[in-house]
């Protein structure tokens, strides 16, 4: 690890350009050349699970378990995809996937920006009783959800709301925790000095926040986002206690439903499934990663 | 000398950068409705349940004060056993994976070519999941001649039964709580690239090496957030479930029974949600107080841009 | 720019995919229904479920069908919620508990009047699903615990098959032998909990529990000390597989079993995983099924299970339709054929004649293995008390197998230690 620490800082190297260029110029390609051989190899261990997963999802089924090590198999055998995208009973993945894909997308969507809002609140708004609510809202976090699914269970049955989406959904209308929190630790390390200039030119704090404040919240939001999207994706639990029709399932829970420890199980089918799961949730971060590093950042009292 | 500065400080800003109820509601108007309509009834019942034997099956339970928690504390051997597996998953997993998530956001904060792809890569393992699919590659990986023997046995070293010796077992879920360290970094370099990149700047003009411009700008700047890591990691160790539910299911000898592991098992395959419940909120009042304490610390050394004291 | 495009984007896969947010309901009866299982379980009920439709015009079951573990989870739930569906599958170690919360419905008024059709169902079928004397499941299949042996491993290894009356003695010598002779173990593990309640049938005529579920069943530890005496030695000798390793592999599924990937030449599992077992291995492997051992001079240590249950259950809304769909599931050979036995054997003479020229060669050896037990078991004892999984997660896995296993206690100990707690705990009930 001493080898990273020590490499870290260099990794902060971009203004370090407008240096004279050529006395550098060896020691850096052979950073160049380290760097990326240390992250290379790293990276493998890191991507190794993955490439077992893709890999045994092409195995026969008489060669999972007896081939197991493996990563490429001794026969390919891509057929374990359509056995595992039919589905069950002719309700295939293609429901499962729009289930998730909606259900995961506006859950985001939902969560993200009443987490903003909320967040400023907490971080720039003063008024009385906002420690108290900030401490119950952290508490919230503390408490497993396997002992409040009863109680909830009965609150929403009352509301009429069974076998839909509605108890997935309307809970995040009021963000989530974690994000609030999240994105007031990034608010709090933005000065108020911008803020108070809006201030006086007449700008009211709704304003302030939209124009002065979430511009700035770029990288929190899209990291939110990220987190979010798969967070929701792989959710299980609360959706295997409201969705009971097998046309509203998710992919976290079709995954599931797969195997029985006591019965017949097509574990390549699972596979295959459980790698292709991954894919959403891989394009939403490559697609959303860059926001975290393109570009020059906006952030700063430079001007 | 310093509570007058704070309270003149309080003045000023109560009179420019003004106190305001309504506006404030109405910021966090959205999270209140949620929690009245949706949470604050389950956590209150899970409260009261806590000092009852309400049995899930037969929907009801009696009164029986504070025997739940006597139970757990006196008579439950195996609850001790799943403190002592938490305590030792947070002791060792949370600064690992901070430290981890820092080295590699450091390492990941450049402009180089196919830093994406690394990154990609790097946050591979923490979006795996807890399909039965992942369990099996979890065994795989540490299984007798999985990846991580095999790596060992090319350094020479014998490598132990991961999963299988009371010694190792939680181990392995340390190391995989280490390696899934893709959330807290994403977070860093979302942090990282709020600072402002004139400090490092005006930094390099003063001569700082790059150790200094790490423990003069990167790190205080960076308090903020590794505060809220430091929070978040430490509320979701304790809360560790998944692994375990998946991988080890507790065994060998209880060794990787988690808290919440046990709590899950207790309502819902004994039904005893009223003991659960006791657990739960004992669960939730040790995290309460660690986390007061670390809020406490923040005074000391967590530097704020906008300090306008919470 | 970049920044709206993809909120765009999101926002058109919002639309795209809205699906509806709830289902309106039909004009018609309806039942519905949840149970557990594999992909090929579901399509196979759910096949049969569209046939019934088919057939019965006014009727729409609605089913819900998840894994193992959370049909429980959320069954649990349902209870609780008074939201419970007409028909739920259901599990001889569960029923009881299920029951005694005044769950389920008694079934037998709907025996009586001939609505679910006994006649071609033997009573040690249906004896499984009688709790204190009522029928509150019907058996979807029999089942038996079995040692599968691989006849080619055996073969290798120089072994004459034992005859079907073995004892523990000579199965300890046949795993030792296995061992020496081809390297790889006898058997997989064998400290099921379910091998724990049979033990005292070979020996003594008893069981786990006392008839009553108050106590445990037995006075003797001996018996109990002796055959984990014997499973020490052979986890020494390698003759079975270690308990370690069997913890480090995990509860994976049976297609996971040691004698799928020829690390052992023998198995222990139920009747009904043996087409599991043989599919994973690949068909060109050969296997044979026998019943436990038994001890020296002892009688048979096989029971018929009912592999799981259908029951209505007491909040269900349409109890008599319910009925009907169980009565059709079990006695139509139609839906029997696209079931498959994949529950087990089925429990309607007529179905099984019927099934029997289209069995596959390890469906054949398990229809044939029933019939073996059939004509030498012990009578099935009653239904696992309320607080079974109590005793079994909490004292018997936790405080019995796994340190004797890790020889930390001695199983005498153990034994006592096991009686001590698990009579508290079936006593408190």
């Amino acid at each position: 690890m001493a080898g990273i620490e020590a490499q870290a800082p260099a990794g902060l190297s971009a203004p370090r350009v407008v240096r004279p260029a050529v006395p550098w110029c060896q020691r850096a390609v052979a950073r160049t050349v380290f760097y990326h051989l240390a992250v290379g190899v790293t990276c493998f261990f890191m991507l190794y699970p993955i490439l077992w997963l893709v890999g045994s999802s092409f195995k026969p089924p008489d060669e999972i378990w007896t081939n197991q090590t493996a990563i490429i198999p001794n026969e390919f055998y891509p057929q374990n995809y359509p056995n595992g995208w039919a589905g069950f009973g002719g309700i295939s993945f293609t429901t499962f996937y729009r289930n998730s894909l909606f259900y995961a997308t506006l859950g985001t969507i939902l969560s993200v920006s009443a987490s903003s809002v909320v967040a400023y609140g907490f971080a720039r708004v003063r008024f009385r009783g906002r420690r108290i609510w900030f401490a119950v809202m952290l508490v919230t976090l503390m408490l497993p959800t396997q002992v409040q699914i009863i109680p909830q269970y009965i609150v929403f049955k009352q509301l009429g709301w069974l076998n839909t989406f509605y108890p997935l959904l309307l809970p995040r209308i009021g963000g989530s925790a974690f994000f609030i929190f999240m994105i007031i630790q990034f608010i709090r390390s933005i000065p108020v000095d911008l803020d108070e200039a809006a201030m006086i030119d007449g700008a009211s704090k709704f304003g302030i926040f939209l124009r002065v404040i979430l511009p700035q919240l770029t990288p929190a939001i899209i990291t939110a986002a990220i987190f979010s999207f798969y967070w929701t994706w792989d959710e299980f639990l609360v959706p295997l206690i409201y969705l009971n029709s097998p046309e509203l399932y998710l992919v976290s829970l079709a995954l599931r439903t797969f195997s029985d420890p006591s019965g017949q199980t097509d574990w390549g089918a699972i596979f295959a499934m459980s790698a292709l799961s991954l894919l959403p949730v891989f394009v939403i971060f490559i697609s959303f990663q860059r926001y975290l590093v393109e570009g020059i950042s906006t952030t700063g009292l430079k001007g | 000398m310093a509570a007058a500065t704070l309270t003149k400080g309080k003045r000023r800003r109560k009179s420019n950068f003004g106190q305001d109820n309504l506006v404030g509601y109405l910021f966090i108007g959205p999270w209140l409705i949620a929690f009245f309509l949706f949470t604050f009834i389950p956590i209150s019942v899970s409260l009261l349940l806590s000092f009852t034997d309400y049995n899930v099956l037969a929907n009801s339970g009696d009164f029986i004060g504070l025997d739940n928690f006597q139970r757990m504390f006196f008579e439950d051997r195996r609850y001790w056993r799943s403190v002592n597996a938490t305590v030792k998953y947070v002791v060792f997993s949370v600064p690992l994976r901070l430290v981890f998530a820092l080295a590699v956001a450091m390492l990941l904060n450049t402009y180089r070519r196919g830093v994406g792809v690394y990154r990609a890569a790097f946050y591979a393992p923490s979006i795996i999941g807890g399909s039965i699919a992942v369990a099996v590659m979890w065994r795989e990986i540490f299984g007798n001649d999985g990846l991580v023997n095999f790596t060992l046995n090319l350094l020479g070293i014998e490598g132990p039964n991961w999963l299988g010796r009371p010694e190792t077992a939680i181990w392995t879920l340390i190391i995989l709580a280490a390696w899934q360290f893709g959330s807290p970094m994403l977070i860093f370099l979302a942090g990282l690239k709020n600072i402002p990149k004139h400090l490092y700047e005006s930094a390099e003009i003063d001569g700082a090496n790059s150790l200094q411009r790490f423990l003069r700008i990167t790190l205080p700047m960076l308090t903020p957030i590794i505060f809220f890591n430091l929070i978040m990691q430490l509320i979701s160790g304790f809360m560790v479930f998944t692994q375990a539910f998946i991988v080890t299911q507790g065994r060998p000898l209880d060794t990787t029974l988690f808290y919440a592991l046990y709590v899950y098992r207790r309502a819902f395959e004994q039904n005893e949600m009223g003991y659960a419940s006791a657990m739960a909120w004992v669960m939730l009042m040790v995290i309460a107080v660690l986390t007061a304490f670390v809020f406490r610390s923040s005074s000391y050394w967590v530097h704020y841009e906008a300090d306008e004291g919470t | 720019m970049n920044r709206t495009r993809v909120l765009l984007i999101l926002f058109s896969i919002v639309v795209l995919v809205l699906p509806s947010l709830s289902l309106t309901a039909q004009d018609m009866t309806e039942v519905r229904i949840s149970w557990w299982g594999s992909q090929n379980r579901h399509d196979r009920t759910i096949a049969t479920i569209e046939l019934y439709e088919e057939l019965n015009p006014d009727i729409d079951i609605v089913y819900e069908f998840q894994g193992w573990r959370d049909h429980w989870t959320k069954l649990s739930t349902q209870a609780a919620g008074g939201e419970l569906p007409d028909i739920m599958q259901h599990d001889y170690a569960r029923i009881e508990e299920w029951v005694a919360n005044g769950l389920l419905m008694p079934l037998d008024g709907y025996l009586e009047s001939g609505v679910i059709d006994t006649m071609n169902i033997s009573d040690s079928s249906l004896a499984g699903g009688m709790v204190d004397g009522q029928m509150y499941g019907i058996n979807l299949g029999n089942n038996s615990e079995v040692f599968t042996l691989d006849t080619d491993a055996f073969a290798a290894a120089g072994i004459e098959l034992p005859p079907l009356d073995w004892t523990w003695t000579q199965f300890e010598d046949i795993a030792n032998a296995i061992n020496e002779a081809l390297g790889i173990h006898g058997i997989g593990v064998l400290t099921s909990d379910q091998l724990w309640k049979s033990q005292y049938m070979g020996c003594c005529d008893q069981w786990a529990y006392a008839a009553d579920g108050m106590s445990l069943g037995y006075e003797d530890d001996q018996p109990l000390i002796d055959y984990y005496n014997m499973l020490l030695r052979l986890q020494e000798s390698g003759g079975m597989q270690s308990y370690e390793d069997s913890v480090a592999r995990g509860d994976q599924g049976v297609e996971a079993q040691l004698i799928v990937t020829q690390e052992a030449a023998m198995a222990y599992h139920w009747s009904n995983q043996i087409v599991a077992v043989w599919t994973a291995s690949g068909e060109d492997r050969n296997f044979v099924m026998y019943p436990i051992p038994r001890p020296e001079g002892g009688q048979s240590q096989n029971y018929i299970k009912p592999s799981m249950f259908f029951s209505i259950t007491s909040q269900a809304e349409q109890p008599d339709e319910a009925a009907a769909f169980i009565d059709w599931f079990v006695n139509s050979v139609e839906a029997n054929e696209i079931l498959a036995a994949e529950r087990g054997v089925p429990i309607s003479s007529v179905v099984r004649e019927a099934l029997l020229p289209n069995l596959g060669a390890a469906q054949a050896e398990m229809f044939n293995y029933l019939g073996i037990i059939e004509m030498d078991n012990s009578p099935i004892r009653p239904a696992d008390p309320a607080a079974h999984a109590d005793v079994i997660n909490n004292v018997f896995g936790p405080e019995f197998v796994e340190p004797v296993m890790y020889g930390m206690i001695s199983p005498e100990e153990a034994a006592s230690y096991l009686r001590e707690e698990a009579n508290r705990i079936l006593g408190a009930q």
